[in-house]
């Protein structure tokens, strides 16, 4: 996708250090704990861990709609305060908006940014077509499958060239087979693009598959327990699944998430936390796996 | 040949739109399903369109029917129709009603009663709806006043409103506007609640102001509750303006029929009872049709009907 003029040196994440609570039922819930991880310009980053362990939360405070308490949250070295264009964000539910055609949707962030409406047509028009979706241009979402729902989505949220791409979870809600389509194509597109991406997963191959870097996160309250640098070449190739090295990766990551889920429920028996099962590695609580 | 009516089952004169599995979705949303196979079957038929004139037909010409020998008989079992008009004597009143403009009066004026009413209640209860059901503060502000209010029928509005307001006109106009604020208040509100959060969440990261979020998240999102509130509204609407019309009016075609009791004339009634059926009936389809040029995505959800 050239239309898209990229920064090479722009995207880079930081959180440091950053906390998240909120009351639920008059109780403080602790949903991340000094958590610090990055994701470098045109890097490709998964956040993995058991459900619940408010990775959702972390992705929810980058993009801007969650307040957090301490810590620091930096797009570019400027502070993170909110939603806005810079940050491209992929829900796990489909949220495109049901009363505007696809081409719509696409054009939607662009309008936002005062963008005539032909121009607007013209780029849209051209993601469109680089995703294979032109046909369907004056559809509306209703008539899409889900799998095309979500790749609409993707080409909205790339349409205002964002530095950063925020992905919570977004082939969740789709069949096995349209996932991995869904994989390949999001790949694809990222090799060419480039753009730094966070991605939320709970699916290990998924995260394996598509990461330059995966973060393995705790039972709640979440904190960074792994990093992993993933060490296969690029561009993937969904052969690459089958190497004894892709498996021994899924191995030793689903050891560290099953600790994990073990502990959440340990601590759920016995109501006194899971210190004693989960392996505090490393100063900053950063394991060096591989 | 058609097929005989006293095999015909009774069917609703309205077709109800058949849900069909979304083809196109699973086809990749290309829209080429092909027209319904013609069915055969007496009960196809029937389900076309020529068959669903056809029992339209059958139904209005039982009613008739039946009002024409419960008036030829002079029916009296309890129901008494000893003075009820038959069909024939109200047709007389239509084309006598056509000598002066009298009757046409009577009808404009009650249109434009109900559009001044209707159409302010339709602005008032949007605008006022999607500020509440938008900003706490407005909920906290104006909701407890407004539940005060809403269990009252506008009808009951009447004796007040002839104190409040200098003209009977206006107070006429102020009933219709009553009886149909809350129902169109009550449903923006819902829409607007019903919105997904997603859709907002969106909406922001894509780089939209609290303006565009208004323009292009709140209001289309809520429109589907929205036109139910303005079909519900309208029909209030005539209600609230019928009564009214009846107790304080004077002019228009509620103050017609209930003249037409007072003087004896009473084709008249039966004529201003049809009147006020078509006129209302003229309003729901003009909401509905309004609906369907507003949200044109809705046609193609859920089984579009053809």
């Amino acid at each position: 996708m050239s239309a898209q003029p990229m920064n090479a040196q722009a995207g880079h994440i930081e959180v440091r250090d950053l906390n998240i609570s909120f009351k639920a039922r008059g109780e403080t819930v602790q949903a991340v704990k000094s958590v610090s991880l990055n994701v470098q310009p045109g890097e490709f980053v998964s956040l993995i861990g058991p459900s619940g362990c408010g990775k959702s939360t972390l992705m929810n405070a980058v993009a801007g709609f969650t307040q957090f308490n301490s810590g620091s949250l930096t797009l570019d070295s400027k502070r993170i305060e909110g939603p806005g264009s810079d940050r491209g964000v992929v829900f796990q539910q489909y949220s495109l908006f049901p009363w505007m055609t696809v081409r719509r949707n696409v054009e939607f962030g662009l309008k936002m940014k005062g963008v005539s409406q032909a121009q607007r047509e013209t780029q849209a028009r051209t993601l469109l077509g680089l995703a294979g979706l032109l046909a369907f241009e004056n559809h509306y979402p209703s008539q899409l499958s889900g799998g095309m729902k979500q790749r609409v989505g993707i080409v909205r949220a790339l349409a205002t060239s964002p530095q950063v791409l925020l992905m919570d979870e977004p082939f969740g809600a789709l069949d096995s087979q349209t996932r991995s389509v869904m994989q390949e194509i999001l790949t694809n597109m990222w090799q060419k693009l480039r753009l730094s991406v966070l991605f939320i997963t709970h699916d290990i191959e998924e995260a394996i598959f598509l990461s330059d870097r995966i973060y393995v996160m705790t039972a709640r309250p979440g904190r960074v327990k792994a990093e992993i640098k993933v060490p296969l070449p690029r561009p993937r190739r969904p052969e690459m699944m089958d190497t004894p090295e892709f498996q021994t990766m899924i191995r030793s990551i689903k050891k560290l998430i099953r600790e994990e889920s073990l502990a959440a429920m340990g601590s759920e028996l016995s109501d006194g936390g899971y210190g004693g099962l989960s392996m505090e590695i490393g100063p900053e609580g950063v394991a060096h796996v591989l | 040949m058609e097929p005989p009516p006293a095999a015909a089952p009774s069917y609703p004169t309205e077709r109800k739109p058949v849900r069909q599995p979304k083809l196109s979705a699973i086809e990749g949303g290309a829209n080429t399903a092909a027209g319904e196979a013609r069915g055969f079957r007496l009960k196809d038929r029937l389900h076309s369109t020529s068959g669903g004139y056809l029992l339209g037909a059958l139904s209005i010409g039982a009613v008739l029917l039946g009002w024409y020998l419960a008036t030829r008989y002079k029916l009296d079992f309890y129901v008494r129709f000893g003075n009820i008009p038959a069909p024939a004597d109200v047709w007389h009143s239509v084309l006598e009603v056509n000598h002066s403009s009298k009757f046409l009066v009577n009808i404009g004026i009650s249109v434009r009663r109900v559009l001044l009413g209707f159409l302010l209640a339709a602005g008032g209860g949007v605008l006022l709806g999607i500020l509440v059901g938008r900003y706490r503060i407005f909920r906290s502000l104006t909701m407890p006043a407004m539940e005060v209010f809403r269990p009252i029928p506008a009808i009951a509005w009447v004796p007040m409103a002839i104190m409040l307001w200098p003209s009977n006109e206006v107070s006429i106009v102020f009933i219709t506007f009553l009886g149909a604020f809350f129902p169109i208040l009550i449903n923006t509100i819902h829409g607007v609640e019903e919105i997904d959060e997603v859709l907002f969440r969106a909406a922001h990261s894509l780089g939209a102001r609290e303006k565009d979020v208004i323009l292009y998240v709140v209001i289309p999102g809520a429109l589907q509750h929205i036109f139910t509130g303005l079909a519900i509204g309208m029909g209030v609407a005539w209600v609230s303006l019928i009564a009214a019309e009846m107790i304080s009016g004077q002019f228009g075609i509620g103050y017609f029929t209930w003249e037409a009791y007072s003087l004896i004339s009473y084709p008249d009634i039966a004529l201003g009872m049809i009147t006020i059926g078509i006129l209302g009936l003229l309003c729901s389809k003009a909401i509905n049709i309004a609906s369907k040029l507003a949200m044109p995505w809705m046609a193609m959800s859920a089984g579009a009907k053809k």
